[in-house]
């Protein structure tokens, strides 16, 4: 599977009849196989279902685009992150964009991914407890920098080692643990802040 | 007295970092086996509240694929419309820049004729042209020089 994903990436454009469609064929399976992930950690980086759906089609349009620059280093999940990772950076580095946002949806709040607990059989009690501590984190995580917060998610969210975090950053394993120690600590104190406070 | 784990170790505790004393403590302790659970929990739980939302139908990511094709297939022409237009204008700035050129290289190379035609003549000369001027003079006393002895002589065969 990974080898075929890799051979996915790797053939080059110019060995494909058509230059195009047939690479196209062989790229589709790639995006099937990584879409919930890319989704998932840039829904945790945005805290925007729609601007997590657009980046998502804009993270494998890039791969696809730079597939030639692939060497095949890391793995091909590895530089999809990466590639996301670096999309919703810079989404978030707009201000004016994000202004907008707020403006055109504000109900848009930290209580409404809350809501979305999984366990439907918890009690009323555990519920209420879980959507305040989850409203907690979601507000010390958007008070974050954009590095911290992707190692926040790639870590606890995707259970990814420091070793591989350290490979979709371009950082050092200690830099990693660095932020993350950071991470944790301002979560820490917000949790103990009494819950989300907006 | 302050017997519990601090801030520090509990983090390093949520990251995986075992560490045999605070395991022991944590057994032990009440208080901190609480609040080290407390912030596990608290992470679990918007763990599991970014997945829960991230859990969408077929039909979800089905698009999501057929959208990725379509915006390939938008940008192949854009591709190569935007190489070819890079190259037009590549060739549109060669042709530009090099347009002006010969005719300065022409007069330049007509200036270095000249100054190399003007020096084979200076070389070519019996006498230095600075010294022309004294070549002149020593030419015109000679000439008189000759036309007085031809008048002497002549004088001298009359009277005899």
């Amino acid at each position: 599977m990974v080898q075929n994903e890799r051979a996915a990436v790797l053939i080059p454009v110019q060995e494909k009849a058509g230059l195009g469609m047939t690479a196209l064929d062989d790229f589709t399976p790639l995006v099937r196989s990584h879409q919930q992930r890319i989704y998932r950690v840039l829904l945790g980086m945005l805290r925007d279902p729609d601007a997590a759906e657009t980046l998502t089609q804009e993270c494998f349009l890039k791969a696809y685009q730079r597939r030639a620059s692939f060497r095949g280093e890391a793995s091909v999940g590895v530089w999809l992150l990466k590639i996301a990772v670096n999309l919703a950076r810079d989404h978030r580095r707009s201000r004016l964009r994000e202004f907008w946002h707020r403006l055109s949806s504000p109900f848009e709040d930290v209580a409404d991914l809350g809501q979305r607990l999984p366990d439907p059989h918890a009690s009323q009690e555990r519920v209420l407890l879980g959507r305040e501590e989850v409203a907690a984190v979601w507000s010390a995580v958007e008070k974050l920098s954009p590095r911290q917060r992707a190692i926040f998610i790639l870590r606890f969210v995707e259970e990814m080692s420091l070793e591989e975090i350290a490979e979709v950053t371009s950082l050092k394993v200690g830099t990693v643990k660095t932020h993350l120690f950071r991470a944790v600590r301002a979560v820490r104190q917000r949790l103990k802040g009494g819950g989300a406070g907006e | 007295m302050n017997n519990h784990l601090s801030e520090d170790q509990i983090i390093e505790w949520m990251l995986g970092t075992r560490d045999d004393f605070v395991s022991r403590h944590l057994e032990t302790c009440r208080t901190c086996s609480v609040a080290a659970e407390e912030l596990r929990s608290a992470i679990s739980c918007f763990r599991d509240s970014i997945h829960a939302t991230a859990q969408r139908d077929n039909s979800f990511w089905k698009e999501q694929q057929l959208a990725f094709r379509e915006r390939v297939s938008d940008w192949y022409p854009l591709h190569w419309a935007w190489v070819v237009a890079m190259v037009m204008v590549l060739i549109t700035a060669v042709f530009l820049t090099r347009t002006p050129n010969p005719p300065q290289n022409k007069a330049t190379e007509d200036a270095d004729k000249a100054l190399l035609q003007e020096v084979q003549a200076d070389l070519a000369r019996e006498v230095p042209k600075a010294l022309a001027p004294a070549v002149l003079i020593a030419e015109e006393r000679s000439e008189i020089l000759t036309n007085k002895e031809q008048t002497r002589t002549t004088l001298g065969k009359g009277e005899k």
